[in-house]
């Protein structure tokens, strides 16, 4: 089958991991994976995803937006849409950039943030919404 | 007197002898009026006399008087400011009136006139103001003054004046003799009453004195009774430990009127001292912030408990510091231990540019306001430390929220994923008991969710200053619910009149408030139904509203509906998630809010909950 796009996971999380694969390959997308920031960028060197799927809290409480902000600096990644994950909503709502609508404003490097567990339905249209946006041709 | 008079506190009885001194220039305008209308009287009656001496001495007695009103009415207040003031009034005015006394006893027969009697009256002013020498002074003065005019009134050099009525002399001349037994009547009856005035007002004066005394003591003491006062106020009020000390260090060196006072620190270990706050010394004596005990014997001694006080910097136990001290023009120093509880924690300081400033008494009271510094110290630290222990409680609790919910949204993905049919087929009864053990999984992490936030509001109850927008909260409720409602086919609408003011509380605390009751609503109101919210405006607060056409709450389960983890009877048949925990989050913000919020409800016809919200504070400039 054709893959609709390259779809980098990354979590700590490996049932998180394994079920996104699952859903994601099973919806037609090329999935990578990743376990931490670190693993990533050295995936993010040898494959080009179309979108990368990021969790927020890993090793450190914001190994994800740390990670995200490196890639919005990086000229090669700059573009990269990144969807967040987090089993922490209520943190980033109260301590970090206020209520959720102000988190999507254009000073976070992030595309959408969505709460754990993860309604896959809404992900999966919203990453559809994001490939049509961006006219991303699938790639193989 | 001048010791009285210099006193900073003189006061109202002292005062008033001050007042009486100017009394006479007052008195003096009628005084002399009068004495001209009495001349002309008697030249009205058939007195014969030459009158231009009497107008002239009257002249004379107005101008002097208007030279002294001038002189001395330059304030407001016309009582003399000083001794020396005082001194020059009084002496002015004796002078004046002598003057004219004098002219008009020559003028109306020589000495022995009736009118000498007059002179009575400026020597029991001055004896009544001015020391007793000075009034002895004067009575010798004036009758020097008579006693001269007698002989030379005797040795012809000066005429004998007489006023004559109906062709006799009123005042013949007299013999030597009784000329001399007038001056020595007169001048034993000055004398006399010089002596009695003059040691009356002595007693007067000591008693003011001791007055004033007693009153600067009261002062000293009330000064020190609201210092203290003020020590526990900020003890009460002030929580950060540094600003609890500054005021302490302020308040004692405004109280005991010294230049400056200091609060050093024992470390924990006990081995250094630091400067924590100061009052009014230099910053180069603060910038050496820490002491080391060990090498510092003054500072040890007084934190194995003993005082230290000295009136001269320069002596030798102040080697440490005695340069930046007399840089400082400081020359007193006193140093008393911080007590809490037996055991010393500091030390307070006062420093003053006087020398030998502190005494016993001095000594006494600041270890009375150092016992009070170091409850305010110990107050402010518990404090500390009750607030970072919350802020650890609030850290811990986020990573225990996180740490249960990330395994329950790693089983639910694992359940999807095997639901959904993505790892093959599942029959209709393996599908059955994977929707349960998702319906767990859910409750549990609601739950997570709502144990989360109850504690999360509890740890929020300080000032709730900030202030919420009814607007936006409708629009954010009204979008977090729309797609809700749609799904179960429940008629939603929010209802907003315009120009509501703003409610008290943080957008978000609020909106969890109204997002536990319109969940509420939508979950227990069945498809078809509608959910309605209406704000309004009532009595200083807002009125919110959320009225459904539901289940209802069964009437012996209302009294219990806000307390945590209950949920009506009729609520838990239904096959939805609750965990009942929402209406006590709900009863805990509104409260923690100052609002109020009631409810009504009939089973099977609907739920209505009334919330009152506080309208949020004004800003103040």
């Amino acid at each position: 089958m054709e893959s609709k796009g390259l779809i980098l996971v990354v979590d700590d999380d490996p049932d998180i991991v394994a079920t996104s694969r699952i859903i994601l390959e099973g919806n037609g997308y090329e999935v990578h994976t990743a376990s931490n920031g670190k693993e990533a960028l050295s995936l993010l060197s040898r494959v080009k995803p179309d979108l990368m799927l990021l969790d927020v809290m890993m090793a450190s409480d914001t190994e994800g937006f740390d990670l995200a902000f490196k890639l919005k600096e990086d000229p090669e990644f700059k573009d990269l849409p990144i969807i967040m994950l987090t089993a922490f909503l209520e943190k980033v709502r109260t301590e970090g950039a206020g209520p959720f609508e102000y988190i999507l404003g254009e000073q976070w490097p992030v595309e959408w943030l969505f709460e754990k567990p993860l309604d896959t339905k809404k992900l999966l249209a919203r990453i559809e919404a994001i490939f049509k946006a961006k006219k991303i041709v699938p790639s193989g | 007197m001048a010791a009285v008079v210099q006193s900073p506190d003189l006061r109202a009885a002292w005062g008033e002898l001050h007042e009486f001194s100017w009394r006479p220039v007052r008195i003096r305008w009628w005084a002399a009026l009068g004495f001209l209308a009495a001349v002309l009287g008697m030249r009205a009656a058939g007195a014969v006399f030459p009158a231009w001496p009497f107008v002239l001495a009257v002249l004379f007695l107005l101008a002097g008087n208007i030279v002294i009103y001038r002189t001395f009415a330059r304030r407001k207040d016309l009582r003399p400011r000083s001794a020396r003031e005082l001194h020059q009034l009084v002496s002015w005015q004796a002078a004046v009136d002598g003057i004219a006394l004098w002219a008009v006893t020559y003028w109306s027969g020589g000495v022995i006139s009736p009118l000498a009697a007059g002179f009575l009256l400026p020597v029991l002013f001055v004896s009544l103001l001015l020391p007793a020498r000075t009034a002895y002074a004067y009575c010798g003065i004036v009758l020097s003054a008579l006693g001269l005019t007698a002989l030379a009134e005797l040795w012809g050099w000066l005429p004998h004046q007489s006023v004559y009525f109906n062709g006799a002399e009123l005042v013949p001349a007299a013999h030597p003799l009784r000329t001399l037994t007038f001056l020595g009547v007169l001048g034993t009856v000055a004398l006399g009453t010089a002596a009695l005035a003059g040691s009356a007002t002595c007693t007067f004066r000591r008693q003011v004195q001791d007055l004033d005394r007693l009153r600067e003591t009261e002062a000293v003491f009330s000064r020190r009774l609201q210092s203290i006062f003020s020590i526990l106020e900020t003890i009460g009020s002030v929580r950060d430990l540094h600003r609890v000390l500054e005021t302490a260090v302020a308040e004692v060196a405004g109280v005991m009127q010294v230049k400056g006072a200091s609060v050093k620190l024992l470390s924990d270990d006990c081995k250094f001292l630091r400067y924590e706050a100061a009052f009014g010394l230099p910053d180069t004596m603060i910038q050496e912030k820490v002491v080391e005990v060990e090498r510092s014997p003054l500072n040890k001694r007084i934190i194995e408990g003993e005082p230290f006080v000295t009136g001269q910097v320069t002596a030798r136990e102040m080697f440490q510091f005695g340069e930046t001290l007399s840089a400082a023009r400081i020359q007193s120093v006193l140093f008393v231990p911080l007590n809490l509880q037996g055991r010393v924690i500091g030390i307070l300081g006062a420093y003053c540019e006087k020398p030998d400033r502190f005494g016993v008494e001095e000594v006494n009271f600041f270890r009375l306001a150092a016992g009070l510094v170091a409850v305010a110290l110990e107050n402010a630290r518990a404090y500390e430390a009750v607030t970072t222990m919350s802020h650890e409680r609030t850290w811990f609790m986020m990573k225990v929220a996180h740490n249960l919910r990330a395994p329950l949204a790693g089983m639910l993905s694992i359940l999807e994923v095997v639901r959904d049919g993505y790892l093959g087929p599942v029959n209709d009864d393996q599908n059955e008991y994977l929707r349960r053990l998702d319906r767990r999984a859910r409750t549990m992490l609601a739950l997570v969710n709502e144990l989360m936030a109850l504690s999360r509001n509890r740890q929020r109850r300080e000032a709730e200053v900030a202030a919420t927008e009814p607007a936006m909260l409708a629009r954010r409720v009204q979008r977090t619910f729309q797609d809700k409602a749609a799904e179960k086919r429940i008629t939603f609408q929010v209802n907003l009149p315009p120009d509501l003011p703003e409610v008290r509380g943080r957008l978000e605390t609020v909106e969890q408030l109204l997002e536990n009751l319109v969940s509420n609503a939508i979950k227990y109101t069945p498809a078809e139904g509608s959910v309605e919210v209406r704000f309004a405006r009532a009595n200083g607060t807002v009125r919110i509203e959320v009225s459904d056409t539901g289940i209802g709450i069964p009437a012996a389960d209302r009294p219990k509906l806000f307390t945590e983890f209950f949920r009506a009877e009729n609520a838990k048949a239904m096959d939805e998630i609750g965990t009942g925990l929402g209406l006590a989050i709900v009863k805990e913000i509104v409260d923690q809010l100052g609002g109020r919020i009631f409810m009504e409800s009939e089973e099977g016809v609907g739920t209505i909950f009334v919330a009152h919200l506080p309208i949020a504070a004004a800003p103040t400039g």
